[in-house]
């Protein structure tokens, strides 16, 4: 996301929706082989970066800060941390 | 509609790059509470971190999909109880009124408007999320913080091993007031905590309802921002956090703990506890046996 998006302006230079998916050093990856769809990535996502799509739980990274949470809690360790490498 | 299906299908009501630090749970609680109550919301969130990381503004403009207002730290519940007055008074009662704050605004500066507006039954919601100190400004104690926990005004020292005095009970005395509903919740039993803030939302109808949800802070708090729930999750089953709530009167537990962890084993997982001496995880433990028979014994009335 480069475009700065205008939403709570404080004094000139204005606040912005930040860009916190460049604070991330991992990517969190689903393997779908391996998810049961049981949705609780997406409950315990704080970004909201997990979302349902056409009966299936995907991951966004336009906001997911890398926060490893979803990998955690998956009862069928089925997201993977990978580094982040080059960027996004 | 279970509570997954409601969280995976509700808006969002929070702007979504919003500078909270990884895996915060302040953040988690924030969208969660907003995405069940909905559009037809006000909500006041006065300084601290959640509105430090950009849910307010100015200008007609915010970092929210609904009105925002940002109280002062000492007056949120008084704040709130003006705006809920003149609702109701121009037939809008529908409105869901809902404070998330701190636990420096909610049991400490706050804690006087916060008694008054629950003595008084003022129509709200009123959530405190509980990450035991002032983070927005760099972690000094609250009344909320545990003791023996290290914060940037408790220090680790000669002169002190961290903070001296043990938490202030807030969800307990809340309870204490003749208010609608009173609840505890954690956001690692996220279904319990869907379902308090359905039931406090529809009694803030009739009357003053409290919510007070532990949220674990890995910048604070020192552990990995991947650990967030797993703490929470600690921090209920060894009773250092106990589920419950009161309603019409009567207590109930809403998450039996029929073998408890050691308080230990929640402790150890953090740096900030971790200069406590044995002595200290005793006494600790203590607190939380004897905080836990005494929910049960209210709960047995
Ligand atoms: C009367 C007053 N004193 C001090 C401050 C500075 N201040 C702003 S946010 C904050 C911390 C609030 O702590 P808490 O309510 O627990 O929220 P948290 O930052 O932990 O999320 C403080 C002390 C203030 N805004 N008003
Ligand atoms: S890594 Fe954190 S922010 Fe990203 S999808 Fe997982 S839980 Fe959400
Ligand atoms: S928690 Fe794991 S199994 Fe469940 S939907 Fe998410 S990735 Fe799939
Ligand atoms: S300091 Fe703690 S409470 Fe504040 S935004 Fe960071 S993780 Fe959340
Ligand atoms: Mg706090």
């Amino acid at each position: 996301m480069s475009k700065r998006v205008h939403i709570s302006p404080l004094a000139n230079e204005g606040m912005y929706i930040l860009d916190t998916a460049s604070w991330r050093t991992e990517r969190p990856v689903m393997n779908k082989e391996k998810c049961i769809e049981c949705g609780l990535c997406l409950t315990y996502c704080p970004v909201n970066a997990i979302i349902f799509d056409e009966n299936k739980y995907k991951i966004t990274y336009n906001y997911c800060k890398g926060c490893g949470i979803c990998a955690v809690e998956c009862p069928k360790k089925a997201i993977d941390m990978v580094p982040e490498g080059g960027g996004k | 509609m279970n509570y997954i299906e409601k969280l995976r299908t509700s808006e969002d009501m929070v702007t979504p790059g919003m500078s909270a630090c990884q895996g915060c749970c302040g953040e988690l609680v924030l969208r969660r509470i907003l995405q069940i109550s909905g559009k037809n919301t006000i909500v006041c969130v006065p300084p601290g971190c959640m509105s430090g990381a950009g849910v307010v503004g100015w200008d007609y403009q915010t970092g929210m999909k609904i009105p925002v207002h940002i109280p002062l730290l000492t007056n949120t519940a008084s704040f709130l109880s003006g705006v809920s007055q003149m609702y109701q008074r121009k037939g809008r009662g529908d409105v869901n009124m809902i404070a998330v704050a701190g636990d420096g605004a909610t049991a400490d500066g706050g804690f006087q408007s916060l008694s008054g507006a629950a003595e008084r039954n003022e129509k709200m919601l009123y959530v405190c999320y509980d990450n035991e100190g002032y983070m927005n400004t760099g972690f000094q104690r609250s009344s909320t913080t545990t003791k023996g926990s290290r914060t940037s005004t408790t220090p680790i020292g000669e002169a002190i091993n961290g903070k001296q005095q043990p938490s202030k009970y807030v969800a307990l005395i809340m309870s204490m007031h003749a208010l609608q509903y009173c609840a505890t919740a954690s956001p690692s039993h996220m279904q319990d905590m869907v379902a308090k803030v359905e039931r406090g939302l529809a009694e803030s109808k009739k009357g003053f309802a409290f919510i007070h949800v532990i949220a674990p802070c890995p910048t604070g708090w020192s552990f990995e921002p991947d650990m967030s729930i797993q703490i929470a999750k600690k921090a209920v089953a060894s009773n250092m956090f106990p589920l419950w709530e009161k309603y019409n009167g009567n207590y109930y537990i809403t998450v039996e703990n029929k073998k408890p962890i050691p308080v230990k084993e929640f402790l150890q997982s953090m740096g900030k506890y971790k200069s406590l001496t044995d002595d200290d995880i005793a006494q600790i433990q203590k607190e939380a046996d004897t905080k836990y028979e005494t929910l049960k014994k209210l709960a047995s009335e």
